[in-house]
């Protein structure tokens, strides 16, 4: 009797994981169709961000007036997932990282874009290289971008005019030089005040982040590891470490626990802890808002070979097609009008301070720049900017590694070429067990 | 004399100092919730100024109301269905002898183990498949089959009651549910009660359940979900979430202050020896 | 009659008023346990994506649990927690459900107070509590340095940020308290006044009178608290980015999990990093798997052990 009960349920197991309902194979139509229907868009964005996405949907409901949208703000990734994996969820989806796209545009769960693309020509072109590399996978373009992240270089000025300086380092040699002379220390020799916190892991400083700087290379174009093979991890590593040693370990550490939280007014770049550091675009609207007396400037990040300045990290949110749409072509509509709208987009980026992903948009006339927002432009638009590329582990091959970067600082690892070779064997397993 | 007043004095200044170290860090959310969006998570824990406007703007950002009476719906359905379902089982599992007694009550704890991250997998397909996700339903009913918690919970307070005030019972000719409702449930009030309340508080507060099954449908959501939406990219509205935090409190611990009478209740024993 | 078909006729009629007791109970595990345990042990031999039908890998994931670095490290930390976590609560929640009950005065209000941690939803309550520890900013420090120690790093330092995850556990001690509360009441007062006549002392009382009339809440929450404790979760993340200067509600933040040193990356955080944002689905089954293996088992010992499958002789 039990055994013939296991049986019934394990049937009932296979059936029902075996049943995920069809996707809706929709020929595409041809050009000139008006969109019409519903379309579910669902976005994580809360609060006055959600209000400002809000007005951007008016004015495609204005353009486009038999589509209805319905907007579902605060929806995250796992969220979406599981609401497609289970035969509903959005028709169109925006997540706030490109960590998605690797998965959702190898399994299916967002769709292939690329007829909609060439029907209606769309010039590529208009996005930046980067941008079109983060928004694929192995030839398939599931994702189009939303808006963008850029990071650079933020330096006290103040401090810098006291050493005498008045241009912020180009080189990570620069860097470190510039970091140790603006240091100052107390009596008991611990920091008071440090040029450059190199931790990895503290506020924006990461290996994600730092990748540009030195051209190091994350995957192969299979899509196993290159963080082994490639020489200039190495070199920032070896980099890192030798400024984490002069300052010792548990003295940044013991720092570095009693600065603010990033997200507070006690960041410890607006009180003025640390004389330099890396983060986003976004940084600037809360120095102006918390720290209206700190005099700081804006740059491309430090770069290894100097041939390379210029250029650095960005990442974006992106948006796509669920493959459960009822109506593919509204769908299709709305993110049309939201990633290549130059109106739309430049409204987007004053609305949420986030950089346009379009180079119309960028050259718009309409877009509120600052000099110190047109550092983060410039390096946006920058040849040799680059971006984490997508994997369908995810951030699978950026966390394995960051956890290495951290004992490697902490001294806990001491063999460099050894270790990344484990975190390559790692990261390729991981490859193997998500397909 | 002196040693009576010697220990009155040390237990309650045990009992005071432990209640500044229980309150402290609520005290911290109480500032921050009257704090500026600016000095939340600073060094400065005293409010520069004070806002209490930022309850009212806690209030007119989402629509707590609703929340509350969604969260209200939630935890009692959640609390009463569970008590009619886990306080026969764990009668039966206490009280009764059968045969298959000692699987079903492992298998009730076993419930417990599966990491939820992976039981909700399965769960959630199946629900949709239903179409039952979008709205709090997948939360309810499952306590008509009882909560695996409170069983385990209700059964080890069962167990403690003298079997005498049972024997007694069926003496008199008294089926088990007559026993159960008439003699058992009335010496149990002080476990039914901890269940009921542990239920309840679970529910009121949980936060992972109604992300997963309601989040894309707001009229549906609760108070926890709410608290959540106090946010932005880059930025998180903590004054804001604690003033909201201490509104999705205040009723809890208000029922809680009263109903903890019912534990008062001890089971008081005359006569009847083994 | 016979006797015979009486006796079949009585024991059917018993069976049923058992079943009337454990029906809904009975559907639930099948549910709840059955349907999502049996899901589970299939999708891990499979690889699994929510999207497409599952694939059929064999012992692949379960190969990879023999290589994976990453599941030692939290296996580790959550078994430190399970072994230090669990009796620190139970001797904490049993010495303040004492002294609750020896205090005359303000009883209500003193177990209210004592019981508000738990009732504070979690991510808010370890937020405020991993601020007022953080070193720099927190004033914790800052009063120990008055009175002249230098206080530890907390929840910034790998060698005491599991003891203070301990630390907030037990100041959330108070659901454990009520529990004992309760179960402190039940205890016969008769059973007193014959230790008394008898002239026992108060740990005689303790041990004799006190302890046995608890033991099966005791027991339940050494149980509900192993299980729980193996499945930590949503304190560790919360503290960890709180800690590392990073505190949001959510979104995104496995980048700070484990924080300080992967001192606070637990078992259950790995399972969702692996399963949910690594896309192996099929492997977090694994570890699921193996999780519930091993509660199962740690379970069993301790009930088979403290012969809690004694309830009544009816």
């Amino acid at each position: 009797m039990r055994s013939r009960f296991l049986a019934a349920l394990a049937f009932a197991a296979l059936v029902a994981a075996g049943c995920t309902p069809a996707a809706n194979p929709q020929p595409i139509a041809t050009s000139g169709v008006e969109p019409t229907g519903t379309v579910e868009f669902w976005h994580f964005f809360a609060d006055r961000e959600a209000a400002a996405i809000a007005e951007i949907i008016d004015d495609f409901r204005a353009k486009y007036p038999k589509v209805t949208v319905v907007v579902k703000d605060s929806q995250d990734d796992a969220k979406m997932l599981q609401a497609i994996g289970s035969g509903q969820g959005p028709d169109v989806g925006l997540s706030y990282s490109t960590d998605i796209v690797g998965k959702f545009c190898h399994t299916g769960a967002w769709v292939d874009l690329a007829p909609y693309i060439a029907r209606d020509n769309i010039d590529l072109a208009k996005f930046p290289e980067t941008v079109r590399s983060y928004t694929q996978y192995r030839g398939k373009r599931c994702a189009m971008p939303f808006l963008a992240d850029t990071y650079g270089f933020y330096y006290n000025k103040t401090y810098l005019a006291e050493a005498g300086v008045t241009a912020p380092p180009k080189t990570l040699a620069e860097l470190s030089d510039l970091a140790k002379r603006l240091t100052k220390r107390k009596p008991d020799g611990t920091i008071e005040r440090a040029g450059f916190l190199p931790l990895w892991g503290f506020y924006e400083f990461s290996p994600s982040h730092f990748a540009p700087v030195a051209n190091a290379k994350w995957l192969n174009a299979d899509g196993t590891s290159a963080i082994g093979t490639d020489p200039a991890w190495q070199q920032v590593l070896r980099w890192q470490k030798e400024l984490v040693d002069w300052y010792g370990y548990q003295n940044l550490e013991k720092f570095r626990a009693s600065l603010g939280d990033e997200w507070s007014a006690d960041h410890a770049f607006h009180k003025g802890q640390i004389a330099m550091m890396i983060d986003g675009e976004y940084r600037i609207a809360f120095l102006r808002d918390q720290a209206a007396t700190l005099e700081f400037g804006t740059a491309p990040m430090p770069v290894l070979d100097q041939s390379r300045y210029g250029a650095g990290y960005v990442t974006g949110n992106v948006i796509g097609v669920s493959k459960h749409a009822k109506n593919p072509e509204a769908a299709w509509a709305l993110i049309r009008y939201l990633t290549t709208d130059t109106g739309a987009i430049v409204k987007l980026a004053n609305g949420i301070k986030n950089v346009p992903t379009t180079v119309d948009s960028l050259a718009s006339a309409d877009l509120k720049v600052d000099p110190e927002f047109k550092t983060f432009l410039d390096i946006f638009s920058h040849p040799q900017t680059s971006t984490t590329p997508p994997s369908a582990v995810g951030p699978a091959y950026q966390e394995q590694f960051t956890a290495f970067c951290d004992r490697w600082q902490s001294g806990n690892a001491k063999d460099l070429s050894g270790g990344l070779a484990d975190v390559d064997k790692q990261i390729n397993q991981l490859v193997q067990l998500a397909g | 004399m002196k040693r009576r007043h010697l220990v009155f004095v040390a237990e309650h200044s045990l009992a005071i100092a432990l209640a500044v170290m229980f309150l402290a860090p609520l005290v911290f959310v109480v500032l921050t919730s009257f704090m500026t969006s600016d000095q939340q998570l600073t060094s400065q824990l005293w409010p520069r100024t004070w806002h209490p406007s930022n309850y009212a703007e806690a209030f007119a950002k989402t629509p707590l109301a609703r929340y509350l009476l969604n969260t209200v719906l939630y935890a009692g359905s959640a609390t009463l269905l569970m008590l009619l379902a886990s306080v026969p089982a764990a009668y039966a599992l206490a009280k009764l002898r059968w045969r298959g007694r000692t699987s079903m009550f492992i298998a009730i704890i076993c419930v417990m183990m599966l990491p939820p991250q992976v039981t909700t997998v399965p769960l959630y397909l199946l629900w949709a498949s239903w179409g039952l996700t979008g709205s709090l339903w997948p939360l309810i009913l499952p306590l008509l089959a009882g909560d695996a918690f409170s069983i385990f919970l209700l059964r080890q307070f069962l167990v403690t009651i003298p079997d005498d005030y049972l024997d007694a019972a069926r003496v008199d000719g008294a089926g088990e549910w007559r026993t159960l409702l008439r003699v058992v449930v009335p010496m149990a009030k002080p476990g039914i009660a901890a269940a009921a309340l542990f239920q309840f508080f679970y529910a009121w507060n949980d936060y992972y359940g109604p992300l997963l099954y309601t989040s894309e449908n707001e009229s549906a959501w609760t108070l926890s979900l709410g608290l959540a939406s106090f946010r932005t990219l880059h930025h998180v509205e903590w004054h804001l979430i604690s003033a909201a935090t201490l509104l999705t409190m205040l009723p809890i611990v208000v029922l809680f202050f009263f109903a903890q009478k019912a534990f008062v209740q001890g089971v008081t024993l005359t006569g009847v020896k083994g | 009659m016979s006797t015979a078909s009486a006796r079949r006729r009585q024991s059917w009629r018993r069976r049923l008023v058992v079943l009337s007791f454990v029906a809904p109970a009975l559907a639930g595990l099948v549910l709840f346990l059955g349907y999502p345990l049996l899901t589970a042990v299939y999708f891990s031999f499979t690889r699994v994506d929510l999207v497409n039908p599952p694939q059929w890998v064999g012992l692949a994931n379960w190969r990879f649990l023999l290589h994976d670095p990453n599941v030692r490290l939290a296996a580790g930390n959550t078994l430190w927690l399970v072994a230090v976590m669990v009796p620190a609560r139970i001797v904490a929640g049993l010495l303040t459900a004492m002294l609750l009950n020896r205090v005359r005065h303000a009883r209500g209000l003193y177990r209210t107070i004592f019981y508000l941690p738990a009732l504070a939803p979690p991510v808010v309550a370890t937020l405020a509590f991993v601020s007022l520890l953080k070193p720099g900013t927190g004033p914790v420090n800052t009063m120990l340095a008055k009175l002249g120690i230098e206080g530890p790093l907390w929840f910034n330092s790998p060698e005491w940020a599991k003891p203070s995850l301990v630390l907030l556990a037990l100041w959330g001690v108070g659901d454990l308290m009520i529990l004992f509360v309760a179960a402190l009441l039940d205890v016969p007062a008769e059973l007193y006044e014959a230790a008394n006549l008898d002239g026992a002392n108060a740990w005689q009382k303790f041990r004799f009178v006190t302890l046995p009339g608890i033991s099966p809440v005791v027991l339940f929450a050494a149980v509900t608290g192993i299980i729980g404790t193996l499945q930590y979760f949503t304190q560790a993340a919360v503290a960890a980015s709180v800690a590392s200067g990073e505190a949001t509600t959510g979104g995104g933040i496995s980048s700070t999990f484990g924080y300080p040193e992967g001192s606070t990356f637990t078992y259950p955080l790995w399972l969702y990093v692996v399963g949910f944002r690594f896309n192996a689905l099929g492997y977090a089954n694994v570890l699921a798997v193996l999780l519930f293996v091993v509660a199962a088992s740690v379970t069993m010992l301790m009930l088979r052990r403290f012969n809690a499958f004694a309830g009544s002789t009816r």
